[in-house]
Order: structure tokens, then sequence, then C-alpha cells
């Protein structure tokens, strides 16, 4: 059980004299990712939800509030101490073209973590090759063919399957996979995504997916969570379904609705939302951090900020005032 | 015991395979050949070309200051000794500083490089500043103060100086390699898998600099060359030993070979030694980038 | 304005790319019409050949590839691929608008966006600047922007969406009417992508354009274009107008891409990856069809004949399977 809560995040910018100002990626956060389960975190670029996936996998500090992995407080250790924490917690890169070094074989790049965790428990070195095979074979990957070739040799799914793999290596409990199929061709996205749901169902990892494709998140898991996350604030939180279909945030229906319809199969939503304007980070904090924006804004918003609660009615938690069920998405023309 | 001899076979497997890859990256151009065969020439010639000489070379009284003619090749020197014979015997001194300044050039640069991008913080700050004080150090002035003190009879104490003198350029240039490398997605990665530093250092970052380095170290080989055969013409160190330097400068001031033509071959002698061993580098550099990266090595 | 939107006929279209193993083909054998006034959507994966053929509508494939065989005839132009040197450089611009892939990133970041307007009507030899600039912010506020405050911005001042309205305006502006897009909403997010290709459907109807979108996802074309092609290893597999064509796909490969596409609603194990991978420049198959390593319906003279396009009204496929059922 990996969980959060008020997590908090300033980018200082150097050079304060000159009027440059901080930028907030995180105004408080919450957030709770049972063991085996499934989360994933959407909204735009900018919106904090990279910040907040390597922050969990222990690669960025947050400046306020708390993570506990397993029960244990991260801010009560010492950097040192945290890291065996965080090392149940492995990041899938993004551009899987970056994230393997290109001058070592995928022998090696496996060899060296696990060699590590052979240490660490105790086995012997028989037990690297045997390993090395079977997180490849988990992965889907032939391990005779792959295990000799350098990274360039591999295609752009192939080397995300072999990041995955090195992940495997010391048991995760969790991986975060950032936008982890953007860079894939369109063919062999769904592959990946199966894979990590799979991974999910036999080795009972837990998925963090990051990614601005809503669709994409529902795949990994219909148990999972959806966080909707807004200029560093979660906007709305539930079951991956319920948001999908009855959103109340107007963002979220606003994300919803810039989704493309397949025309000729689909039918678009009948109350589309369009933001009124576009992103401008340097709009005022005061109020709903949306107002600006939102088509529906009240006065009660441009001077308070609603906060994330469960109100009578609504089954996923908001943070809105006027929340209220829109039809935004579109339905297959066979159920219309 | 069957693990360690298989993971030594595969390593020496890949030993193989590297040295294979190296030889289809230089055959890809004749150039680099050419390059490299001058370049086991000049190492062969450091190496073992003075034991083919007496220690003191044999002069001929007849034959003093002589233009290239069939006995010698290069013709004599002010004392009728063999030009190609001093510039072999020559040689050991100047690769061998040469060497030196390189090595101690690269390990101190790339040590300090490395250490300042990867720890960055107030140690970066520290080390960049200690580099930059450094190199606003003008190299020939503080050369020929300390030649005042020193006799650099050995080569390498002169290499051992020519390099502390030169490291600079490679820290500040390193430092920022590792920088734009820290932030890629293989280092992070091993960081979250909790690999060690000296892992991440050695095994990560260091491979992916190599043809950079290489490359460098090469290029500080020209540079030692070329500083110490400037100390030895300026005539500033006392003759000590035979070497290239000490030879243009008797060519130049007391043979007077830029305006007698006979001492031409004199002065012939060290400049196409200097001239084919920058060009056996030059020739070699470009290969570097193709030998280190694996998928230029196999194409 | 008096120009109308001009057709372009892309009739067996053949670019090779030079290699170390001989002349590859990126594109083979293309037949493809732009109706006037039409916008087109082309897809595929990496390798289709997608970009290489959105280039050689204005014959700027960079050496080492060349068009090998085919024409490109654009109305009031004549046959792209015979033009040189002058006659070319003056075509792209004011005949055909071409906004590159990244078009974000296009900008020169030295230059305010004014400028790089006015050295783009200098190079085409505009006399009217003030028009030209008149013209921009017309355009720039037509997407939504504010003209005078973008032209003297710089490239950094601008975020993605607005750089890449941006880069259509400095297509447009010398009233090109035929307008190719290349990924114009890759790296942008979904909202902004809302935005963008709103503007493309609105500006393409209030100018009288002819459009062609290059794109590797399907949704982007579902949105903005009257017809739909798709590209696999260099080939033309399937065409027709962009409904039929997603709502009764016929080619195996865009029902296996259209299954691949994982929906917001309904069962969510519908959603099947399509096997294998998609060919390279070097694995594209020499003869046969390029599509049946990964293809559910593969025949025995898949192996050995390339699979010519079959028109059945406004659509063609390419197909064997697909052919052999229709005419039992």
């Amino acid at each position: 059980m990996i969980t959060g809560t008020g997590i908090v995040k300033t980018f200082k910018q150097r050079g304060k004299v000159l009027g440059a100002r901080d930028v907030q990626a995180l105004r408080g956060v919450d957030f709770a990712i049972p063991r085996g389960g499934a989360a994933s975190f959407i909204g735009e670029s900018g919106c904090g939800k990279t910040t907040l996936g390597r922050i969990i996998a222990g690669l960025e500090t947050y400046d306020e509030g708390e993570i506990l992995i397993d029960g244990v407080a991260m801010s009560s250790l010492r950097h040192k101490q945290r890291q065996p924490h965080f090392r149940k917690i492995q990041l899938i890169h993004q551009d899987p073209y970056s994230a393997l070094n290109p001058t070592r074989t995928i022998h090696q790049t496996l060899y060296a973590p696990l060699s590590l965790r052979a240490k660490q428990t105790g086995r012997p070195g028989s037990w690297i090759e045997e390993r090395a095979a079977e997180v490849l074979t988990l992965v889907g990957l032939d391990p005779g063919t792959v295990l000799s070739r350098y990274p360039h040799q591999l295609s752009g799914g192939m080397r995300q399957r072999v990041v995955i793999a090195r992940a495997l290596t010391v048991d995760p409990e969790m991986l975060v996979a950032d936008e982890a199929v953007s860079m894939i061709d369109v063919s062999l996205r769904l592959g990946i995504l199966a894979l990590l749901k799979d991974l999910r169902e036999r080795l009972g990892v837990s998925v963090l997916f990051i990614t601005h494709d809503v669709a994409t998140a529902r795949y990994i898991g219909d148990d999972g969570e959806l966080y909707v996350i807004y200029r560093g604030q979660v906007v709305e939180r539930g079951a991956v379904d319920t948001v999908i279909a009855d959103p109340v945030h107007p963002y979220t229906q606003a994300l919803l609705s810039a989704i493309p319809v397949l025309h000729g199969l689909e039918q678009p939503g009948e109350e589309p939302v369009v933001p009124l304007e576009s992103l401008d980070e340097s709009q005022a904090d005061e109020g709903c951090l949306f107002a600006r924006r939102c088509p529906f804004r009240g006065e009660r918003c441009t001077s308070e900020r609603p906060l994330l609660q469960l109100t009578e009615g609504v089954p996923q938690e908001h943070a809105c005032f006027y929340p209220e069920r829109r039809s935004v998405i579109a339905r297959p023309m066979s159920e219309v | 015991m069957s693990v360690l001899l298989e993971s030594s076979s595969t390593s020496a497997a890949m030993r193989r395979n590297f040295w294979r890859g190296v030889w289809r990256v230089m055959k890809r151009k004749p150039s680099r050949l050419v390059g490299a065969v001058l370049m086991a020439g000049f190492v062969f010639m450091g190496a073992f070309g003075p034991m083919f000489y007496p220690d003191q070379l044999p002069r001929d009284p007849g034959q003093i200051t002589r233009p290239p003619s069939w006995e010698h090749w290069l013709g004599t020197d002010d004392q009728g000794r063999d030009v190609i014979a001093l510039v072999v015997t020559g040689s050991r001194y100047v690769l061998l500083a040469a060497l030196v300044t390189a090595v101690i050039t690269v390990v101190v640069g790339t040590g300090i490089g490395l250490f300042s991008g990867f720890k960055r913080g107030r140690w970066d700050t520290v080390l960049m500043r200690l580099t930059d004080m450094k190199l606003t150090i003008p190299g020939l002035p503080l050369l020929l103060v300390l030649s005042t003190v020193w006799k650099f009879s050995s080569a390498v104490q002169m290499g051992l100086v020519l390099g502390l003198l030169s490291w600079g350029g490679v820290a500040r240039a390193v430092r920022s390699q590792t920088l734009s490398l820290r932030e890629r997605g293989f280092i992070e990665a091993a960081r979250g898998l909790g690999l060690s530093t000296s892992h991440i250092v050695g095994k990560e970052l260091l491979p992916s600099m190599a043809p950079y380095i290489a490359m460098n170290m090469l290029i500080a080989i020209t540079g030692g060359v070329y500083s110490q055969v400037g100390l030895f013409f300026l005539g500033v160190l006392p003759y000590e030993s035979n070497n290239w330097g000490q030879m243009l400068n008797t060519a130049v001031f007391r043979s007077g070979a830029l305006t007698v033509p006979s001492a031409l071959g004199f002065l012939l002698g060290p400049l196409l030694a200097i001239l084919l061993l920058t060009l056996a580098i030059v020739l070699v550099v470009d290969a570097m980038d193709e030998i280190f990266n694996p998928r230029l090595r196999e194409e | 304005m008096a120009k109308q939107a001009p057709g372009v006929r892309i009739d067996g279209l053949t670019v090779v790319y030079k290699t170390p193993a001989g002349e590859l083909p990126a594109v083979r054998d293309v037949t493809l019409t732009l109706e006037p006034g039409t916008i087109t959507g082309i897809v595929g994966e990496s390798g289709s050949g997608k970009s290489t053929m959105a280039l050689s509508l204005l014959n700027a494939v960079q050496p080492p590839g060349r068009i090998a065989a085919g024409s490109v005839e654009i109305d009031g132009l004549g046959d792209v691929v015979g033009l040189r040197g002058e006659e070319l450089r003056k075509a792209r611009g004011k005949h055909i608008g071409y906004v590159f892939q990244a078009a974000q990133n296009s900008l020169n970041p030295l230059k305010t966006v004014g400028k790089q307007l006015l050295d783009l009507g200098r190079s085409h030899g505009v006399d009217d600047l003030r028009g030209l600039v008149r013209e921009a912010k017309e355009l720039l506020g037509r997407m939504g922007l504010d003209g005078a405050r973008v032209l003297d911005s710089h490239q950094h001042e601008l975020s993605g969406g607005m750089r890449q309205r941006v880069g259509i305006m400095l297509a447009l502006v010398l009233n090109a009417h035929l307008v190719v897009l290349d990924e114009p909403t890759t790296a942008l997010d979904m909202i902004t992508q809302a935005n963008i290709l709103k503007i493309v459907r609105e500006v393409h109807a209030e100018r009288g354009l002819t459009t062609l979108v290059i794109t590797h996802d399907i949704g982007v074309v579902a949105e903005v274009a009257d017809r739909l092609a798709v590209m696999y290893g260099g080939r033309l597999v399937e065409q027709g107008p962009t409904r039929h064509v997603l709502g009764a796909p016929r080619h195996p490969y865009t029902r296996g891409l259209i299954r691949a596409i994982p929906r917001l609603v309904g069962d969510i194990a519908e959603a099947q990856a399509l096997p294998g991978r998609p060919p390279t420049l070097a694995t594209v198959p020499k003869e046969g069809c390029v599509f049946r390593e990964r293809c559910p319906l593969r025949m025995d003279v898949c192996d050995t004949v390339d699979p010519e396009a079959h028109a059945d009204g406004a659509r063609a496929v390419a197909c064997h399977a697909v052919t052999v059922k229709e005419h039992a």
C-alpha cells in the first residue's frame, strides 16, 4: 500500500530579483494505491502529474506532505534509508529510446540490478542468469534472441518491454508508467498496455498509469481509480468507469469532450464542454483554479477554492461547487 | 564455478566482438588504416627504436651538416650525426612525455568533470571555480618560469607538468557531458534500481563518454608534443637529452637551416616526424565515434 | 480570393531511398486523388511512408531519397515532379502551404514571428508587405489569437498550441489553396488538439482549401477528414470516405488498427493489439503483400503477388482476401 497526504511541490526559479516566480506544481495532493491495485493520473501537460509520479518513484523531493510506503513514513527516514523503500516503486519512462543505455547489451542491463538483488537476498550466481531469462519471458520476449542484443537492434515496443523487464528485476510492488505508450506505434500500444495489465493480475504488482489519454487509463484496469489533475490539484477522483461515464467536474468534462470522435463508429456526446480560454499559468490563484476557463462558473468560484470532497448524490470525489452530470463522451453507434 | 566460467566466457566473446567491430570500423575508410599504421610505427619507434642505435651516435667529421644523400637519407647534423638516427633516438623522450601529458590530462580532467557533474551542488561550484582559476593561468609563461627551476631531464617529469597544466578544458567539457547524460532515462533508472554510484559512473556514464574521452586523449597527445617541442625549440631548457625540439633549435639557430640549404634535412627530420604524428592522430580520431558506439560499429 | 481549391492527382508514385542494401522504396506505386475542397487524411505508423508521400507533393524529398516514378498533378501547377529550382520554390508557399511535423519547434528562436513573416513575404516577392501583415493578423485573429501581440513575440513566448497556429498562419498567408499538415497535433494536449482540429476544419471551409492531413492517430483523421487513406509499408492499402472506412473497414490492417484503439465505453476486452510489428524500410517484403506477416486472412497468393487496389465506388482496398470474398 502506498499512500500520500498533502503532497506539495513548488519549483523555485532562480534569479528572483528579476521577478521570476515560483511554480506551484502540486498543491496538496492525496492518493492511495493498494497493493495490486491500479490508479491513473490524467491531465494536461504541466498539470503536475509527471512530477507526482516522479515523487512517488523517489526521483524527486517534495516540500510538504507525507508518503507512506507499506506504512513507513518517508519523511522520518534519512535519504539513504529511504532508498530501499523507493526501490519497491519503479518508474517506466515515456521514452524507451533514452531509458536504455545504448552502449550496454540487454544482458548487461539486466545483470547489474540482478546481481545486486542476488547479493541482498543471498542467492547464488546461477540465479542471475535464470532470473534474467525469466523476467524477459514474463514481458513476452524470447531471452535467447534478446539477451545478446544492443538496444538499437530492438524496436520501440521491444525496448519498452525490456524497460519493464528491468524494473521487474528488483521485485517491485508498483510500476509507475509515465505516458509509457505515447512513443510507441499505434498498433503495438495495446500490447504494452495488456502486458501491464497482465503483470498486475499475475504478479500482483500495482500499476500507476500517468497519461493524457483517458481511454488508455481505462485499459489498465476497470477496478482502478482515476485522478483528474488540474494545475497541481486533484479535481475529481473515483472509479475509472464512473468518472468517465458520469464526470461531474467541468474540467473533466472538457477533457473528455476533447477526445476525437470516431465518426462512423461513434456518436458524439450531447453536451460537450469547451473551456473558455486556453490554459494560462499566470492567472491569479484565488478561488477555483479552473474558474477562468469554466463555462459554468458561479459567483462563489472566483473567491473560494473548492476542495476535493464527497457530496450527496455523487459517487466520486470532486472539487466543484456546482457538480452536475453531463453526457460528454462519444458512444458507439450500436448503443444509440 | 561453472557460472563464473560462463560469465567470463561471455565477456571474452564480447571482447572478441568488440575488436571485430573495431576492425570493421577501421576498414571502412583507408585513411583510418593509414593513421593506425602510422601510429603503430611511432609507438614502435618510441619503444624499440633507440635500441637499434648505440648510446653515443657515431659522428662523421667529414659529413657535417650535409643535405640528404644515399648514405644519410635526411642528411647530417652539425656534429656529423645521421638525422634519422637522431629523430628515432629522440622520439622516446617526446612520445613518452606526450603520453604522460595525455594520460594526466584525461584522468584528472575526466575525474574532476565526472565528479563535479554527478555530485552537483557545492562540490560542483568549488571544483568548477578551481577549474576556472586554473584555466586563467597562462601555460607558456608559467612553463618558462618553471624551467628556470627545473631541468625537465626526465620525460615523465615533463609530461607531469604539462599534464597538470592542461586538464581544465577536458574537465569542463566532461562536466557538461555528465550533466546532460545524468538526465537521461537510463541513468535515472539505474538510480531508481538502487545501483551503486560506482556502477553508475563506471559502467553507465563512462562508456557513454568513451569516444569523447578517447578523442580528447589523442588530441592531448598532439598538444603535449607541441608544447614540449616548443619549449626546447625556444631554448629555454638546457641541452640535456636528445629530442625533436632540441634538434629544431640547433638546426635553426646554430646551423641556420632557414638560410643554408645544406641544413634543410636537419630541419626537415623532426618537422616531418611531428607532421606525421599529427596526421596519424587526426586520421584515427575520425574513427573514435564509430568504435565506441555499438550501432555505428556494426553497420 | 480568385483562386479555387485545386485538385491533386497522385498517380503511380514511387519514392526510393538509397541505402547500403540498394534502393529501397519508402512509397510504392501510390495512386490517390484529392478532390478540390476536401480534407483528406493519411493514416500510417512509423515507416509507412506517409511523411515521404507528403513531401513528394512539394517535390521536396531529400537525398538519399528520390521520386523514382509516377506523377503528382496539381491544378494550376501541372506535374510537380517535373518542376525544378526557382519554379519549385515559388510553388511552395504560394500554391502549397506546408505545416511541418513539430511545427511548434520550427520557428526561428532568434526572430519575432513578424520578422519571419516579412522574410517569407520578401523571399516570395510580395510587394504589399503591409497587406501581408494585415492578412496574417486577420488569420491569427480568426484562430483566436491576438495578431499584433503574436507577431511581436518570439517563439519561446508562445505556447505549443499558439505555435501550431502560427505554423498554420505561415502556411496560409501567401494565399495557398493546397495545405499539407504533417502530424498537426502531436505533442499537444487533448484540449489544445481539439481546438486546433476545429480551427483546421473552419479555416478549410472559409478559405476554400484542399487539405491533406498526415497523422498516426486515427482519431485526428476521424475528427477532420472527409476522406481517409491508410498506408502501410509504403503502400496505400485502403481509402474511402472517412465514415464508411471507420464504420466498415475492409482491409485487415485497417480493421486491426481500429480494433487496437482503447475506447471510453463498452467492453475493454474488445480492444486487441495487432500481432507483430510494422516493417521498416529494410524489412518491407520485396514481393507479395506488405501486410501478410501480421495478417489473419493470409493466403498463398499473398506471398508472391502484391494485391492491386480494387475500386468499389468511392472506396478502394488492396487485399487479395477481400477481393476474393467479393467475387465469390
